[in-house]
């Protein structure tokens, strides 16, 4: 069965649990939304109506254990022959606590452990309340999402084991394996582990790591540290080093890559309830003699108390091109029913790679919406979004428009 | 050796870590001990569930005075995986799965207003203005943040729907095919995979622009060569090392003797055979 049987059954669940149907809970959110936009791919305009459930049903059991959790959209174009596309993303039974030792989820699911992540069609298991570490263990299906859908195809499997210290307040350590298959073959075979240490009241240190066994190389190691003398101000400085490891299966897995590297220096700092302020530079390393710097800033403002302003700036030069760029975002609440949002976002760029000018281009995009809640449970809101980028050489109006049904 | 060395640095750092916890946890006090006794029974009864609807400001003003970071603050959306992958993590408190694939997967049952859309998938503000015009700057940045989201099928499933000549890189503006044999002589596009070694007798390549440039660009962001030639067909014309075909121009990276066993186990020789001959004695 692929998403769209999928997305069936769990819009057919959503229809018929909220039936009367005992102390059984049913809470979830349907959502109908109309989407317009300009086509890539083909330049046409194009609509499509989507419609997203979630669903949470608890307290089907006497003891409250066993609970299901579902979430997935389809989505219908109207006018440009693309037809349906669905994607569930998670579809689960959830039993807590048995034998006060272990939690257990089987179904379709996100999962995530210091070594890789994915969404699985399987089992997740938590071993806890067994001494000072707790043990994750799941597999399954794995699914990928592509630009239409589902790309994933049989003989594709994930497995994961993660062990971590349990009882310690200050100390995050956790220790995994992640396993993937490709049709069969081993894709992916990785050893992570991740560490959180809070020292002296006002540090924390952190690291994660992500070791290839197939490649033996780390393909990821990032370390920080954060200083914060107060609740309202931190500086942060952290190493991060990647390799872009291919699955194994893959022909661009035996061709040689260049080492990335950054270095990150941040200051965050909430002055009061009205500003916040925050900055920091990024120096890249790609290699081959190539360098980037990347320095982002920005406020938060209350100026009033239903208003907020949103503004960061980007400068980032070096290998690749350049982009300066701000966004702006700002949204009030008029009253508790209805709120209003506006925004713009303006970037300077210069591409090296897939140049299509020698100079400067420019890519706007102007927002302005509303949202009205109509009632406790239900609410609507349009969003309208103006596109205009040289590259395209015209404006491009996409918007979209929800109603949000809460049972 | 290099391995060895990180392998027992990362180990040396587990136990470290553990020393230091288990240290920790012996240094309580009893009055400490009693302390985290009732905080135990404290979190019996209250979970971070019931303080989802605090500020966030509220929570970090409390969880300063404990010497715990503040968090869910501005650094977050770049900051949140170290704390999202750690096994003690306890994210489902507060926030359903939905909150995390809605950022990682494009879902949008709970955008904000201000969050962008394309086509059906949310997009987060890192996509800037117009993510289609400048993911190829983007991209370019640190690899994994792609792939934190997106599949690295992801990539060659969009490129595919374009037209490959809208789509050229620095060195294929000059492409291999349009090189000439000598200044009056025919170009490559002429000659067929067969007809390399009849000029290049055991794979040797003269050195010009192209290759030295598309071989830098390569090894920065392999993931871009990928998005086109998805299949390696193209890599494969000049890497190839089978008999009668190829260039034998060898894309390995330095520690590839340590390591080829590992391909070729893990993909039962599949890969391997890509580019050599069942017979060649390299990928026994």
């Amino acid at each position: 069965m692929g998403s769209k049987g999928y997305f069936l059954l769990l819009l057919y669940m959503g229809l018929l649990l909220p039936l009367p149907c005992g102390a059984v809970d049913i809470h979830g959110r349907s959502s109908t939304q109309v989407l317009w936009f300009i086509n890539d791919f083909n330049n046409h305009r194009q609509v499509d109506i989507a419609q997203y459930i979630m669903l949470n049903v608890t307290k089907i059991d006497k003891e409250e254990k066993f609970s299901i959790y579902g979430y997935g959209r389809g989505v219908q174009d109207l006018n440009n022959g693309e037809g349906t596309s669905g994607r569930l993303y998670y579809l689960y039974g959830e039993y807590r606590d048995l034998f006060d030792k272990a939690d257990i989820r089987i179904g379709r699911q996100f999962v995530n452990i210091s070594a890789g992540s994915a969404i699985i069609d399987g089992i997740h298991t938590n071993l806890k309340n067994i001494g000072p570490v707790g043990f994750t263990t799941f597999g399954g299906r794995d699914v990928v999402f592509g630009v239409d859908g589902e790309i994933s195809h049989e003989g594709n499997y994930v497995v994961g084991l993660s062990a971590y210290l349990l009882e310690f307040r200050k100390t995050q350590l956790d220790v995994s394996w992640f396993r993937k298959w490709d049709s069969g073959d081993v894709a992916q075979d990785i050893v992570g582990g991740s560490f959180n240490q809070y020292l002296f009241n006002n540090i924390r240190l952190y690291a994660n790591a992500r070791y290839d066994l197939i490649a033996e190389v780390f393909n990821e190691v990032l370390t920080g540290v954060k200083y914060f003398p107060t609740a309202n101000l931190i500086f942060t400085g952290e190493w991060y080093q990647s390799y872009p490891t291919f699955d194994a299966t893959d022909i661009f897995s035996v061709f040689a890559v260049n080492r990335y590297q950054e270095w990150v220096f941040r200051g965050d700092c909430t002055i009061n309830d009205y500003v916040g302020l925050h900055a920091g530079y990024t120096r890249q390393s790609f290699g081959d003699g190539e360098d980037g710097n990347l320095v982002e800033a920005g406020v938060l403002l209350h100026p009033i108390e239903n208003l907020s302003l949103d503004l960061s700036y980007d400068w980032q030069h070096g290998y690749g091109g350049r982009v300066d760029g701000f966004i702006i975002d700002a949204s009030y609440d008029a009253s508790k029913e209805v709120q209003f949002g506006a925004g713009m976002a303006y970037d300077v760029y210069k591409r090296d790679f897939y140049p299509s000018s020698t100079g400067n281009e420019t890519a706007q995009r102007y927002w302005i919406g509303g949202k009205y809640k109509f009632a406790k449970n239900m609410s609507a809101y349009l969003r309208i979004d103006d596109l205009e980028t040289d590259a395209r050489n015209s404006s491009d109006v996409q918007g979209r428009f929800i109603f949000n049904y809460d049972f | 050796m290099k391995k060895w060395f990180f392998a027992f640095m990362f180990l040396a750092l587990t136990a470290l870590v553990a020393q230091l916890a288990v240290a920790q946890k012996n240094a309580e006090s009893e009055p400490q001990k009693e302390a985290k006794k009732e905080v135990k029974k404290e979190s019996a009864r209250e979970s971070h569930k019931d303080y989802a609807d605090m500020k966030i400001a509220d929570c970090s003003s409390c969880h300063k005075s404990e010497g715990v970071a503040p968090n869910h603050d501005a650094d977050w959306v770049r900051g949140h995986r170290v704390m999202a992958r750690d096994g003690q993590k306890n994210c489902a408190d507060c926030h359903d799965q939905s909150f995390c694939l809605d950022c990682h997967q494009g879902g949008g049952i709970d955008a904000k207003l201000s969050t962008q859309n394309y086509r059906a998938d949310y997009v987060p503000k890192s996509h800037r203005a117009d993510f289609l015009e400048i993911h190829p700057l983007k991209a370019q940045n640190n690899p994994q943040t792609c792939y934190r989201c997106h599949d690295k099928k992801y990539c060659s499933q969009c490129h595919g729907k374009f037209s490959s000549n809208s789509l050229q890189f620095q060195s294929h503006r000059r492409q291999f095919r349009d090189i000439k044999l000598s200044d009056v002589g025919p170009n490559h596009a002429n000659f067929n995979t067969a007809q390399c070694q009849t000029c290049h007798p055991g794979g040797l390549v003269p050195s010009h622009t192209w290759s030295a440039d598309h071989a830098r660009e390569a090894r920065r962001n392999l993931q871009s060569c990928r998005s086109c030639h998805s299949d390696g067909d193209a890599c494969v014309k000049c890497h190839s090392a089978r008999v009668n075909s190829g260039l034998r121009v060898n894309p390995h990276p330095r520690n590839w003797n340590s390591v080829k066993g590992n391909y070729r186990d893990a993909s039962d020789k599949k890969t391997c055979l890509r580019c050599h001959d069942v017979t060649d004695p390299l990928i026994r």
